[in-house]
């Protein structure tokens, strides 16, 4: 069996590269041809699920650590903007780049902190429990944000006081301007993650996915190599996540929750676990058609997404490109 | 070894060719796959009938004959669904009459129903596709107090549009292209109180989930109950959805409350069952503002004896109940029928912005909402006038749960909201 992935022969690393460009050939030219400023804002919000998913992709695909709550990063990041633009305390409150900047370092903080306690020693976590401890933290930080009072807005959440661009230059909060900014920065994920993935670090990741006793007899530091990629996907997270919520002008405790944590699982299931490409695909896809069909099929839209999810699962259970991949390459 | 390269280069050559062939492939795909979408959606708008009329300037139909877009935002699945349907449903029935006799000014109303999914993600999305997409001249909904507040900030901050909210809620919210439709705090709690203490007592305990709506609802409540000789001996907020309710069974047997005024909606039941098993129930008697019709026959048993106030109950005795619940009915499907709050005032809601838009003369967010206030209508529930500060005054029926069934208590009528907003 070939490895899922980067790692392919020459021809799937060129098909690969092909799909890439049409890809990105299609997202530039949409909005030049397309007049619906709707759609185009909506594929802008869909762009930074693609970076979170991406960021699914980077521990789980090529890592093999399965979280049920990663979505405590990508709207922990959304909370800590609210937090930083809205409320007037000490220093408070901070310009929107700035508090950008904060979310992803305290996230990455974080990030750092529970991959310490949960990737070394003696105790360290694997598989299942590894996603009991991200389940359970993702339980807690939505109980937190709900119990918040006035500094998190308890259930309501926080509405966003600030918008994305530059005062009085360019905004890019809505329409071409924020596709704009969202496709630069699922680029810049996507380029960056793939990156990493090629590095030492990626290789050594990916060969803990597949044995991660082996890579440790060998004498890598697994658990420094994990909290690398784990802290990297939390920071890109957290960015997406803080730009998303920006735009939506609301945060509000079921960003950092189960439900939202699982869609994501979702959304790289159907575009394909290890590919970086299909949770992209299916990030947008999956949104894309539940946001189309919940309105034009009222009542039965719900399981329309269901049963297609089950086919694509039990018809391609490595997801839309894990499927292309294996075509290819045997 | 000659042989061997010859063939493996052309194997090369070959695998080559057909790689270019496939990406050209996929180039395509990307290329026609944009096509298509731009084709859906730039085509949808112009493959309106209505759409081509605008474009042709010697057309027959005057542009004010486009219909009016009315964009609902209603909850249809989760846990807010009762409510999202009957909000969805009596909009549409009151659209429905008005099309029936000719529309507003003349001019046929279209709804474009959206499932907001009792998400405020979702409700963020669906708001901004009513108005940028859809471009509706108003916006209904939602439910929730969280996806208010969501909806708030996209269709009357960001969008410029009139949004209709018509839940009952906790108040507070203050804009000139925001009316709230719903029954307020003060409404409800007014007229509940006096009974409630008249029945059992002056202690009164607050029991709520906590978030805004009960908070700031109890907040409202407390001079009311100070003004009534009353005494809150206690206070207490458990989880929308709580698993324990130890702390309430604790604090109704410390304290010895003579009621319970409750504010806890989403386990209403499972509370209520944790003061049966306590051998509690029969103690303390109980005032809600929140448990309409669909919500009661689940928890009858256990609710039997509680008091709820709220706009409609299917035994409320103004002329209007009985023909609107049976075009309801007729509408939906027999044994349906709306929820306490959002389905009147959806209702109420649709012929109020009639009057305003024939008022104004146009769908001008801003002409509209000038208009509204000082308006009233003869609805299901009795006369409704819009306030001022752009809330509903209105009739509020109370009732008690005898029997398994709700029995009619009483009735008041012009109910102030008492919601200070000077706008």
């Amino acid at each position: 069996m070939p490895l899922m992935g980067l790692a392919g022969s020459d021809a799937t690393h060129r098909s690969r590269r092909r799909i890439e460009a049409s890809l990105l050939l299609a997202l530039i030219v949409f909005p030049l041809v397309s007049g619906d400023t709707f759609l185009i804002d909506r594929l802008g919000r869909y762009f930074l699920l693609a970076a979170f998913a991406v960021s699914v992709d980077l521990i789980w695909g090529y890592g093999g650590m399965f979280t049920f709550g990663h979505a405590v990063f990508f709207g922990g990041g959304g909370y800590i903007v609210g937090l930083l633009t809205t409320h007037e305390a000490a220093f408070l409150p901070v310009p929107l780049w700035a508090a950008i900047i904060g979310a992803v370092v305290a996230v990455s903080l974080f990030a750092f902190a529970l991959s310490y306690f949960v990737f070394s020693g003696r105790a360290a976590l694997r598989g299942v429990e590894f996603a009991v401890v991200t389940l359970a933290v993702a339980v807690a930080a939505e109980r937190l944000m709900n119990a918040g009072g006035s500094v998190t807005g308890g259930r309501n959440g926080i509405l966003m006081s600030s918008s994305l661009g530059v005062p009085g230059v360019i905004s890019l909060q809505q329409g071409y301007g924020f596709y704009a900014l969202a496709g630069l920065l699922l680029l810049a994920t996507y380029v960056g993650v793939q990156w990493f993935l090629r590095s030492r670090s990626g290789l050594i990741l990916r060969g803990i996915r597949d044995n991660a006793d082996r890579i440790d007899l060998l004498g890598y530091d697994v658990p420094a190599i994990k909290r690398r990629a784990f802290v990297l996907s939390a920071a890109i997270a957290a960015l997406a996540g803080a730009v998303f919520y920006v735009h939506e002008g609301i945060v509000s405790p079921s960003a950092v929750g189960v439900g939202a944590s699982t869609l994501v699982l979702l959304w790289v299931v159907l575009g394909g676990r290890g590919t970086l490409i299909g949770p992209i695909v299916g990030a947008i896809l999956l949104p894309y058609l539940t946001a189309t069909l919940s309105g034009s099929l009222l009542d039965i839209w719900l399981v329309v997404i269901g049963v297609i999810l089950v086919a694509v699962i039990l018809v391609l259970p490595s997801g839309i490109f894990g499927f292309l991949n294996r075509e290819r390459g045997t | 070894m000659n042989n061997h390269g010859i063939l493996s280069g052309r194997a090369d050559r070959q695998r080559t060719r057909r790689d270019v062939a496939r990406g050209t492939g996929y180039g395509g795909l990307g290329i026609a796959l944009v096509l298509v979408l731009a084709a859906c959606t730039t085509g949808a708008p112009t493959g309106a009938p209505t759409g081509a009329s605008t474009g042709t300037p010697i057309s027959s139909t005057p542009v004010s004959s486009e219909p009016i877009k009315i964009g609902i935002l209603a909850d249809l699945i989760g846990p807010f669904t009762t409510y999202g349907t009957s909000l969805a449903n009596s909009a549409q029935l009151a659209v429905k009459e008005i099309n029936a006799k000719g529309g507003i000014a003349g001019r046929q109303i279209t709804v474009i129903v959206e499932d907001t999914q009792t998400d405020v993600s979702a409700t963020v999305d669906k708001a901004r596709k009513l108005i940028q997409s859809d471009k509706v001249d108003l916006v209904m909904g939602p439910i929730g107090s969280d996806a208010n507040d969501a909806a708030y900030k996209t269709v009357v901050e960001e969008g410029g549009k009139l949004l209709f909210y018509t839940e009952t809620f906790e108040g507070g919210k203050c804009n000139e292209l925001y009316f709230s439709f719903g029954a307020v705090p003060a409404q409800q709690i007014r007229p509940l109180i006096p009974v409630l203490q008249q029945k059992y007592g002056p202690k009164v305990m607050l029991f709520g989930a906590d978030y805004v709506w009960p908070r700031r609802s109890f907040e409202i409540a407390k001079p009311i109950i100070a003004e009534n000789s009353g005494i809150v001996v206690a206070e207490l907020y458990l989880p929308l959805i709580a698993e324990d309710f130890s702390e309430l069974v604790k604090t109704v047997r410390d304290k010895q409350p003579d009621y319970i005024f409750s504010l806890y909606p989403a386990v209403w039941g499972a509370a209520l069952k944790a003061l049966d098993d306590a051998g509690l129930l029969d103690t303390v008697g109980i005032g809600t503002i929140f448990l309409g019709d669909p919500d009661f026959g689940g928890v009858a048993a256990l609710a039997e004896g509680s008091y709820t106030a709220l706009p409609l109950f299917t035994v409320a005795d103004a002329p209007g109940v009985k023909p609107f619940l049976d075009a309801y009915a007729a509408e939906f499907g027999a044994g349906k029928i709306p929820s306490g709050g959002e389905g009147v005032g959806a209702y109420d809601a649709v012929y109020l912005y009639k009057s305003a838009v024939e008022k104004a003369g146009s769908v001008d967010p801003k002409a509209v909402a000038a208009a509204l206030p000082g308006l009233s209508f003869e609805g299901p529930t009795g006369s409704v006038t819009i306030t001022p500060s752009h809330y509903l005054q209105q009739t509020i029926n109370l009732v008690q749960a005898l029997n398994g069934k709700y029995v009619l208590a009483n009735s008041f009528p012009n109910m102030d909201p008492e919601e200070a907003c000077s706008l």
